[in-house]
Formats: C-alpha cells, sequence, structure tokens
C-alpha cells in the first residue's frame, strides 16, 4: 500500500475524526435512527448556513469575536504587569493571596447581577463580565511564572544593579512568558464562554452569537441553532490556533519548544 | 578606583603584589540553624587569595567547594566571621559567579551577541567599546558564526563558550568558576581554557576555578588549594609555575598532579 506522503499527513490526521463524525452524522440521520427535529441532517444545517448569512449571522460572529478579545485583552494588560509585580514583591503577593483565591472560587456566572449594578447595563458591562474570570486566570499564572523564574539568572539583576523596572521587563517577563502564555489560553476559553453565556441570558442587547443561538432556540429553527454551535466552536478553534501561533514566535527561545 | 570600568586600563598581573583579592577571616557556615560546631561545615576557616592570581580550589565531591565558591562571590554570608574584598571591587559586577549549568548564566531568550553586548550595556559603556570588546570576545572563543542564533540552537560546547564569554566580558575583577568545564569534552575544554588563560592574564583578573578534575586543574591553575574534612580545612596549598601551555608526561606536570591526587584522597570525609 503506498503510504500518505510526508506533508500531507498532518492535515490527514486532523481532518480524519472531522470526516469520520460527520460520516457518523449522515449515517444516523440517513438512518432515521433519530428523530430530525432533534439531530437534523447535516446537509439541512449546511443549507440552514446560507440563510443565516442573509440574515445578519456575520455581524453577530464579528461581535462576538470582537468582544472575545477585547476581554482578553483587557485582561491580559492588567493581569501581566499586576502578576509581574506580585511575583517581584513576594510580601505583597502573600497579602494578596488569601482574597485572590477567595475571588476566584466564585463562578463567574453568579457575579452577573452584581456587575450589571456596578458597571451598568451595556457593552462595558459585557466586557467587564468576560474579562474579570480571564484577569484572574493570567494574573495568577503570571505570578507563578514569575516565582518559578529561574534564581540564577535573577542573580544577574544584583550584578548589573538593575532597578525594579528594569528587572521585571528584562528579566522576570520572559522568565514568566510560559506560564503567561498558560494562562492566556485558559484565559480564551473563559472570555469565549462567558460572552456568549451573557449574549444569551443576561439580555444586554440583541446582537450577537450567544443571541442569535438563543433565538434561533426560541423560535424552533433547530439547524441553525447546530449551525451556530458549530460556528461557535470553530471560532474558538481559530483564537486557539492564533495564540498558539503568537506564543510559538514569542517562545522561539525555549530549548525544550526547538527539540 | 573602578575596575570593571571600560575607562579603566587592565590590572596587571604582579603589580598588586601583596594585595588580596579576597580573605576570608575565622569563616564560619553552616547549613542547619542550630550553632552546633560539631555539624559546621565550615569553622574558623581562613584563606588569603592574591590579585591577579588563578587559584584552583579542589577537593572531593560534596566537600563543600560550592559554598565556599558561593560566600566568595557574596551570594551567600558566612554564618560568623569576615570576608574581605579588594577595594577596588566596588561594583557587584567585579565579582562574578558562574555555576556548571551555562543556561543559568545567560538570557536565553537573548541571541548570543545580545548575551554579550547586555551586560556591557547595563554596565555603561560606550557603543564603539562594547562593539570591539563583543567582536574580541566572539573570535577568542569562536562564535562568530553564531552570534545571530538563539542559545537552544547553538551547540553544547558554544553554549558554554558564550556562558563563559559573558561573564568575563565586562572584566570583572574576580571571577569564580564553579565546575565549568564538567560538561565539555577534552578539545572543547582545551580551547577554553586556552582562552580563559589569555583573558585572564591580559586583563589582570584573579581567578578561582573550583573543579574535582585534576587535569582542568593542572592545565589552567598558578595555586592549587585543596580542601576537605569536616569541618572544612585547607589540605594543602600548593604552587605549580611551569609555563602554559603545560604538557602531560613532563616530570614537573607528573608530580603536581600524584600530589593533588594524594590530597584529595586524604580529604575524604
Amino acid at each position: 500500500m503506498q503510504r500518505i506522503t510526508r506533508p500531507l499527513r498532518k492535515p490527514t490526521r486532523v481532518l480524519a475524526p472531522i470526516v469520520l463524525l460527520l460520516l457518523a452524522w449522515t449515517a444516523v440521520t440517513g438512518l432515521r435512527l433519530v428523530d430530525p427535529i432533534v439531530l437534523p441532517a447535516p446537509w439541512n444545517v449546511a443549507r440552514a448556513v446560507g440563510g443565516m448569512v442573509r440574515e445578519r449571522i456575520l455581524t453577530d460572529v464579528a461581535l462576538t469575536v470582537a468582544r472575545v478579545l477585547g476581554a482578553l485583552v483587557i485582561a491580559a494588560a492588567v493581569g501581566i504587569p499586576a502578576g509581574l509585580l506580585l511575583g517581584y514583591r513576594r510580601r505583597w503577593y502573600t497579602m494578596f493571596e488569601g482574597p485572590l483565591h477567595a475571588l476566584r472560587s466564585i463562578p463567574a456566572s453568579a457575579l452577573f447581577p452584581l456587575f450589571l449594578i456596578v458597571v451598568g447595563v451595556g457593552e462595558s458591562s459585557i466586557l467587564a463580565l468576560a474579562a474579570y474570570p480571564s484577569l484572574l486566570v493570567i494574573l495568577v499564572n503570571t505570578v507563578t511564572g514569575a516565582m518559578l523564574a529561574n534564581k540564577r539568572r535573577l542573580y544577574q539583576a544584583k550584578l548589573f544593579e538593575l532597578n525594579a523596572y528594569e528587572t521585571v521587563t528584562e528579566i522576570l517577563f520572559y522568565e514568566a512568558l510560559p506560564n503567561i502564555f498558560d494562562g492566556i489560553r485558559t484565559a480564551a476559553s473563559y472570555s469565549m464562554v462567558l460572552v456568549i453565556a451573557v449574549e444569551m441570558f443576561v439580555g444586554l442587547d440583541e446582537h450577537g452569537l450567544g443571541r442569535a443561538i438563543y433565538e434561533y432556540q426560541a423560535t424552533y429553527r433547530i439547524p441553525q441553532v447546530y449551525a451556530a454551535v458549530i460556528i461557535a466552536g470553530t471560532i474558538g478553534i481559530l483564537i486557539n490556533l492564533v495564540v498558539n501561533t503568537v506564543q510559538n514566535r514569542m517562545l522561539r527561545w525555549l530549548p525544550n519548544v526547538h527539540e | 578606583m573602578l575596575i570593571g570600568s571600560s575607562t579603566q586600563p587592565a590590572r596587571t598581573p604582579g603589580t598588586a603584589t601583596g594585595e588580596h583579592a579576597l580573605r576570608m577571616r575565622s569563616v564560619d557556615f553552616s547549613y542547619c540553624s542550630a550553632p552546633d560546631r560539631s555539624k559546621a561545615l565550615y569553622s574558623g576557616f581562613e584563606l588569603a587569595i592574591a590579585q591577579g592570581s588563578v587559584v584552583a580550589l579542589m577537593g572531593t565531591s560534596g566537600c563543600g567547594k560550592s559554598t565556599l565558591a558561593k560566600m566568595m562571590a557574596r551570594i551567600i554570608g558566612p554564618t560568623a566571621g569576615r570576608i574581605e574584598w579588594s577595594p577596588q571591587f566596588s561594583k557587584r559586577a567585579d565579582v562574578v559567579y558562574m555555576d556548571q549549568h551555562p543556561m543559568n548564566s545567560i538570557f536565553p531568550w537573548q541571541t548570543v551577541r545580545r548575551n554579550l553586548e547586555y551586560p556591557l550595556e547595563k554596565l555603561e559603556w560606550s557603543e564603539p567599546e562594547t562593539r570591539a570588546r563583543v567582536g574580541y570576545l566572539a573570535s577568542l572563543f569562536r562564535l562568530d558564526g553564531v552570534m545571530d542564533a538563539l542559545p537552544a540552537q547553538i551547540s553544547g560546547g558554544e553554549l558554554q563558550r558564550l556562558a563563559l564569554a559573558r561573564c568575563l566580558s565586562w572584566r570583572p575583577g574576580l571571577v569564580i568558576l564553579d565546575e565549568p568545564f564538567s560538561a565539555l569534552d577534552r578539545d572543547v575544554k582545551t580551547n577554553i581554557i586556552m582562552a580563559l588563560h589569555e583573558l585572564a592574564t591580559k586583563d589582570g583578573m584573579t581567578v578561582v576555578l573550583i573543579t574535582h578534575n585534576v587535569s582542568d586543574a593542572l592545565a589552567i591553575g598558578m595555586r592549587y588549594v585543596v580542601i576537605g574534612d569536616r569541618p572544612v580545612r585547607v589540605l594543602s596549598d600548593l604552587e605549580f609555575k611551569s609555563p602554559h601551555p603545560r604538557v602531560r608526561g613532563t616530570l614537573d606536570y607528573d608530580r603536581m598532579e600524584k600530589a593533588l591526587v594524594a590530597c584529595i584522597r586524604e580529604g575524604l570525609v
């Protein structure tokens, strides 16, 4: 048997499970094993996408992606510097450690009503709700990374008499970077989950992918519900891919990434 | 006088006769907190190192060499007693310590070139001086071909040469090298030792080489301090003034080797 040529092997490995899933889906619906109301055929779902595009799904997708990325940027912009600072000044971290973990153990969804009162109803409260748990995750990962920094390399900060700013930006940041990316990856999925959930249930406005899923379900347009869910999954995969690409680029120097 | 600053001429060995780079006076050190003198690693330890000398500090593994090295490098302080450094070492960077893992002494996120430039920049060398020094070090340590590579992309030997070149780049007054050649094969080692010898002589650096390898020590040292026992004491303190490069098989060399091996054995705890 001819072996698949090398450059084709990876895409094949990635696509194979998806193709298998589609085949199983086709078989189940084709043989009418499940009620088509509960699980519509794949071609019906595909056909639904055309109608959704003609309606307003692209605007919804763009809005949701913008909200997820916005929340992520806010979380990183606050979480990384704060985490580096707490990792550098251990005493401050011991002070904040308790409250931080207490906050982390409150489910973000339980805070919806509070956020609506404090931040108000609107775009900013969607961003704040999604950014908040992401920020905590990035912060805690950054602190961990900074604390795991190589002590012998930090010795050079003393050797060259670096000030706090130089120590943090020129050594500690790089030392913490692998953990920072772990945090960003987790935060990306948190943001996605929260943005969709807020759009669905909090009803802050009438747009976004979450809202679309909710409305399709409410009007019993089941193929559209499936299509929207698949789109949401694809967005998640694409965001993860972007984070991975940035990570590989910024961590090119890590010895184990290379081997 | 600021040593290590680029505007100063390099120290020449011999001009500072009688001056010490370092002097340890009745130093105590213990890893346990209880002041139990019988458990102390160091108790009343005395050692002086003359400026511009190359000292091999030897002993079996686990005898306390690295602890001594870290005290010399101001990384840890003695429990009691005093360590005096030459008043010429006014900056922190005048005393530098390098351990056996080269990745610890460099920044893996910087290219080889940046790794060599960074310390000089931080110590406020001028741009032309930095460029000249980096070029000189690159050719001395044979790093010309990998200047734009990342440390993760170069070989183990190149990495070790980079770490050493970086530690010596700003002409520190006292360099403490803790088993720096342990992971290297013979040829690479010979090259590095020659480069180290050249720099130490030229810049008048004081070098303390911590090793348990007799042939590494014989390749570079002028003075051999063997430590051992508990609490640690100096078992023997020898001089070997044979010119470089030294060849194995000569009468002097063999006699020295035999003496050192015997001393180190005696120090087995």
